[in-house]
């Protein structure tokens, strides 16, 4: 008899790869390997945390990069204040914080609305730290002596370890049976006694915090702090595209995007970014209409049929 | 206020309703929701552009020519992109996720596609330059062209929408797809009908902002953003309510910028904007969301 592929194994399975080769990194590689399997696991990490509100209660956020870029603003701003690691924890906090500020008003609005909405708040808060820094007379910080590549690779790592645990605990909870059924019907869920708003303030509140240490993570890399890299919302994009093609049903599937998308952007991104960006265009079109449930729910009915 | 800035709101104040008028057209007859608006927008400005640089039409013409343009894009990605999806989705909020990723990806390609083939840099063409002068207040002409062409395409869709037979074809379904069907209009018909309008009249838009602006392939994200405020604030599928929006949203940028200052623009917009979408969803003059 065939066995039966279960999200439990996959997803373990996923975790023991994973490891061992953050592992095998960390010990072997050279500075291009590590630097694509930094930026690898900081892909994993904000596309996991994307889906646990966009993917499993359907409620698609367009402005991602919003926590991006508050916690590396953040990150910044205390630099040199505080030791490097309260650095990161403050921007967590920070980016739970704002969840929770925006989270209560923002998840009100539902559908539609709620997209725009996130469109809206992301380039809100671009062109207030624009006006804050363009007031203090700052173009552009640079962070001196930051971290080391190495130990920022094992964070990136520790990262994504975190997002992707948590992702798969949320969607095998009760929380994330709530999420689902708030993503088929919320009115449905909440008249079968599903408290929707504390739901979706826990999931967006959770979704929030890795971002923003994510964001800490390509600050301290590039050194550089600038609002409108940091806040862009190409991020935003290919969040949302690495999780549509991979999957938005499981903790596995953004895995599985950010794989395919890291190795066609190490091909492409350096020589040609505007071709890359098309390319990422057409496949988001692609996968929405051919293959909905993404890489992972397309390789899963496969095995069924087999 | 002094009447210089009330005659610059008007400027903007007419362009913003077109785009709103033809973003409404779009969401609120299909429910396609259109993302990728601002880069049709950028699309028509660049046909505007081609048109007058390369092939000498007068930009008055190359006004229509954007919209013929932008209109026949349309209708071919409806028969080859939307109508498919309208087709299988089952209720209207998977049709409304599934045309958002859609045209998520439509404006990246536009947009990066813009920037392949035409480069990032913003580009200028320069007509109807002189300074006229109206009563004490003094406009370029370029100014004066674009709002005159502006309140005409209103005037146009308006009457259309009130009069013709497809007009009122068209709003039935926004009020009501099924009942509409049912009573015998064709909704395929008016869906392409209502994409060409829709697009056509976004590249108009666009062909208008050429004429007073640099064109670059990154101009569109700002129009998405003010033809959504537009239409959340005057209501989804009500035409007369996006046009009052429209000048609304411009008197309130001009004044604002007036009184805090140019860095402060994009604050002020998207902030009205989040301040309508969380206090009054439904529009202010909006019914309860169907």
């Amino acid at each position: 008899m065939m066995r039966q592929p279960r999200p439990a194994r996959v997803s373990a399975g996923i975790l023991a790869v994973g490891l061992v080769a953050s592992a095998a990194v960390a010990v072997l590689a050279g500075n291009a390997t590590l630097a694509f399997a930094t930026n690898l696991a900081c892909w994993i990490a904000l596309t996991e945390s994307w889906v646990i509100l966009s993917g499993y209660a359907g409620y698609i956020s367009l402005g991602h990069a919003v926590f991006v870029g508050t916690g590396a603003y953040v990150f910044v701003l205390t630099w040199g204040m505080i030791p490097v690691w309260q650095g990161f924890l403050a921007a967590a906090g920070a980016c739970g914080l704002l969840a929770c500020l925006i989270g209560a008003p923002c998840l009100r609005v539902r559908g539609p609305y709620f997209v725009i909405l996130t469109l809206g708040v992301a380039e809100l808060a671009k062109n207030i730290v624009i006006n804050i820094e363009a007031g203090l007379g700052m173009f552009g910080r640079l962070l001196m002596d930051g971290p080391g590549p190495r130990p920022l690779f094992l964070v990136a790592c520790g990262l994504a370890l975190v997002a992707f645990v948590v992702s798969y605990a949320v969607r095998h909870s009760r929380l994330g049976i709530g999420l689902l059924a708030i993503r088929e019907n919320e009115t449905a869920a909440e008249m079968t006694g599903v408290p929707t708003v504390r739901l979706k303030i826990v999931a967006f509140v959770l979704s929030a915090i890795i971002p923003g240490m994510v964001g800490c993570v390509m600050v301290a890399r590039s050194g550089y702090f600038e609002p409108l890299q940091i806040f862009s919302p190409q991020i935003s994009l290919t969040i949302v595209t690495t999780c549509i093609i991979g999957g938005i049903d499981d903790a596995p599937g953004p895995v599985l995007g950010a794989v395919f998308l890291n190795v066609l952007s190490q091909a492409l991104w350096e020589k040609a970014p505007q071709l890359y960006m098309v390319i990422l265009g057409v496949l988001l079109i692609a996968f929405v209409l051919k293959m909905p449930d993404g890489l992972y729910g397309w390789l899963m009915r496969r095995r069924r049929a087999a | 206020m002094s009447w210089q800035l009330l005659l610059s709101a008007c400027v903007s104040g007419a362009l913003y309703a077109v785009i709103a008028l033809s973003l409404n057209l779009i969401y609120g007859t299909m429910r396609l929701l259109d993302v990728a608006h601002g880069e049709f927008v950028m699309a028509g400005a660049f046909a505007g552009y081609f048109l007058v640089t390369l092939m000498g039409v007068p930009p008055v013409l190359a006004l229509l020519g954007a919209f013929a343009l932008n209109g026949l894009a349309g209708l071919a990605l409806y028969e080859w992109l939307f109508a498919g999806i309208i087709r299988r989705a089952r209720n209207t909020e998977s049709l409304e996720s599934t045309s958002l990723l859609v045209f998520f990806g439509l404006s990246v390609i536009l947009q990066n596609g813009a920037a392949l083939a035409f480069g990032g840099t913003p580009r200028a063409y320069e007509r109807y330059g002189r300074i006229v002068h109206v009563g004490g207040v003094a406009i370029t002409g370029n100014r004066l062209v674009a709002m005159a062409a502006c309140v005409l395409a209103i005037v146009a869709v308006l009457v259309f929408f009130a009069r013709s037979t497809w007009g009122l074809a068209i709003r039935a379904l926004i009020q009501n797809r099924d009942a509409a069907s049912i009573v015998g209009i064709d909704t395929q018909s008016a869906f392409r009908l209502t994409c060409v309008l829709g697009f056509g009249l976004a590249g108009y838009a666009g062909a208008v902002i050429g004429l007073m602006q640099p064109v670059s392939p990154f101009m569109g994200g700002q129009y998405l953003m003010i033809g959504f405020v537009i239409i959340v604030l005057g209501g989804v599928g009500r035409l007369v309510g996006s046009v009052v929006g429209g000048v609304l949203i411009a008197l309130l940028e001009t004044v604002g910028t007036q009184l805090t200052g140019p860095n402060y623009r994009d604050i002020l917009i998207y902030g009205t904007f989040i301040a309508v979408l969380l206090l009054r969803p439904q529009g202010i003059f909006g019914r309860r969301a169907a």
